[in-house]
């Protein structure tokens, strides 16, 4: 398994902002690009923490959704130890 | 009405006990606390609405019901005031923002204002807070700055800013924030408060407005340990409004803050948790630490990676909530939460998804040591209050950015929703720091009575700024 190419220079950032911005449907003014790269790569630093770390697959994500509407019998959704 | 009330050092819990014994009527109570607002927050902007209407009408009446008889709620007249992210039936939610003041009214109170007010506590008004809560500074580009009673050109601490900065002033001895990584237990170290952020899911969030499902917190700030306990205890219990507050039945914390630190096994957070702030961080620690007479010292591991993957999934998931408004009115956000929020409509499922299944994997590992201790001590914020303003700090001799860094060792903890009782320290002379008492899930009574032990001993305190 590999990592992603992090972390990110300023270029890279840029261009994945200038691509991601019509997708998302944001009208980004040019004078606030700047912090957003640099806030995007503050991010893709701290994601490669996190990527970095090897998981088994069997290790679920903490959100738990139950289907059931009586909530009262669906249990701990945040880890209740006891 | 006395002068210990108009002077706003009165606890909720003497007001409470002054008004349920004849001493001192509700209405008194809230006018010494609208006078003490009026006076006084014009130079901490700690309150965006002033309620006063509603509280004098809501004094009457429990003045006449305690007049006919009627037994009072354990807050029988305490003023409170709630972060303008609570619902305030006739208010638009505001949540810190410009964008949400077009937004209808609230058509009733946020449940735990509710809660509070079945107690007996009177609403006085909504408080200044960090644009939708994306913040630790306590700034807030469309408000103003709260600004910190203890000097009032450094910040309260985000984002619950208002709420710290009120408590502190003494406007009202009872205040309610968010906690989402942090928002709490920040304003309560850099004002020198209290503060409680409960288990996560413990506490409805109902009538709220949201930041980060995955971690949103509600709780209070007071100045004594008992006040956060009466206050927690009037709020707990299921609410079906709430889908993600847990199933759990009241479990109050009030009667068992006279046991103490009695039977507690105490340890020293190590690691990350003892080195990337200043001295004083680590000395208020020590203090604590030996007041309580513990040596143990245990390590939550991973910590640097949760608070990683905290930052991937909050900025995910607040992008993900502003969206819609992110692509309609970018500009009239504040600039610092926008740029932010852009960024976060950037980010991978994948990366989210990953970080969802560290979260597992990193609570399981905390848990375990729980096995060792009952409560873990580690530092609230890494540094005292910084000036309003500025943009870095130094950390380790190294200059980094000061908003993110500010919630460093806060972060790891509600990231896995522990509960945390944040104790006001003096360390030397100067600004106040805050020490997490930090207790297992479910666990706020004992993380309650170690704080209330380090406030017996005269080591936690949380005197009205003078």
């Amino acid at each position: 398994m590999t990592t992603p190419p992090l972390p990110l220079d300023d270029d890279t950032a840029g261009a994945v902002v200038d691509a991601m911005m019509p997708l998302v449907g944001i009208p980004m003014a040019p004078e606030w690009r700047e912090t957003v790269i640099a806030s995007v790569k503050a991010t893709a630093a701290a994601a490669r923490l996190v990527l970095d770390f090897p998981l088994d697959d069997a290790v679920e994500p903490a959100p738990v959704f139950r289907a059931s509407a009586d909530l009262a019998s669906a249990g701990s959704a945040s880890g209740d130890p006891a | 009405m006395s002068g210990s009330t108009t002077s706003g050092s009165r606890t909720a819990s003497e007001i409470a006990a002054a008004v349920a014994a004849g001493r001192l009527t509700a209405a008194a109570s809230v006018e010494a606390a609208l006078a003490r607002i009026a006076a006084i927050d014009p130079g901490v902007n700690a309150f965006t609405d002033v309620t006063a209407g509603r509280a004098r009408a809501r004094a009457a009446e429990i003045d006449a019901g305690l007049a006919s008889g009627r037994i009072p709620g354990p807050l029988a007249g305490v003023p409170f005031a709630v972060k303008n992210l609570f619902d305030v039936a006739g208010l638009p939610t505001r949540a810190g923002s410009k964008i949400n003041r077009d937004r209808e009214p609230a058509a009733r109170d946020g449940a735990l204002v509710r809660r509070l007010e079945a107690a007996g506590a009177i609403l006085v008004g909504a408080l200044n807070m960090g644009e939708y809560a994306y913040d630790f500074t306590g700034e807030n580009a469309h408000d103003g700055p709260s600004r910190n009673p203890h000097d009032r050109e450094r910040m309260t601490g985000g984002s619950s800013g208002g709420s710290g900065a009120a408590v502190a002033a003494g406007l009202v001895p009872l205040a309610l924030g968010s906690d989402t990584n942090g928002s709490i237990r920040v304003p309560a170290s850099f004002c020198g408060t209290f503060g409680l952020k409960p288990t996560f899911g413990r506490l409805s969030r109902a009538g709220s407005y949201p930041f980060v499902a995955s971690f949103d917190h509600l709780g209070p700030l007071a100045r004594s340990v008992a006040d956060l306990a009466l206050a927690y205890d009037a709020m707990q219990g299921e609410d079906p409004d709430d889908p993600w507050q847990t199933p759990r039945s009241i479990e109050p914390a009030t009667d068992a803050l006279a046991r103490g630190r009695t039977g507690l096994r105490i340890g020293v957070a190590g690691g990350y948790f003892a080195r990337g702030g200043e001295p004083d961080c680590f000395e208020a620690v020590a203090l604590a630490a030996a007041a309580l007479g513990a040596t143990r010292r245990v390590e939550i591991p991973e910590a640097a990676r949760a608070r990683a993957a905290a930052f991937v999934i909050t900025a995910a998931e607040a992008a993900g909530l502003h969206h819609d408004r992110l692509r309609v009115r970018p500009a009239d956000y504040d600039p610092a939460v926008r740029d932010r929020l852009i960024a976060g409509t950037t980010i991978p499922a994948a990366w989210v998804h990953r970080a969802q299944r560290f979260r597992s994997w990193y609570r399981a590992r905390v848990l375990t040591v729980f096995d060792e201790v009952d409560v873990i001590l580690a530092p609230c914020t890494p540094c005292r209050a910084l000036r309003i303003g500025q943009t870095t700090m130094e950390l380790d001799g190294v200059a980094v950015p000061a908003r993110p860094n500010i919630g460093i060792f806060t972060q790891p903890i509600s990231f896995i929703g522990l509960p945390v009782v944040a104790v006001p320290v003096r360390v030397g002379g100067g600004l106040p720091l805050a020490v997490q008492v930090i207790a297992a899930p479910w666990r706020e009574d004992v993380a309650l009575r170690v704080a209330g032990a380090l406030e017996a001993a005269g080591v936690g305190a949380a005197p009205v700024a003078a």
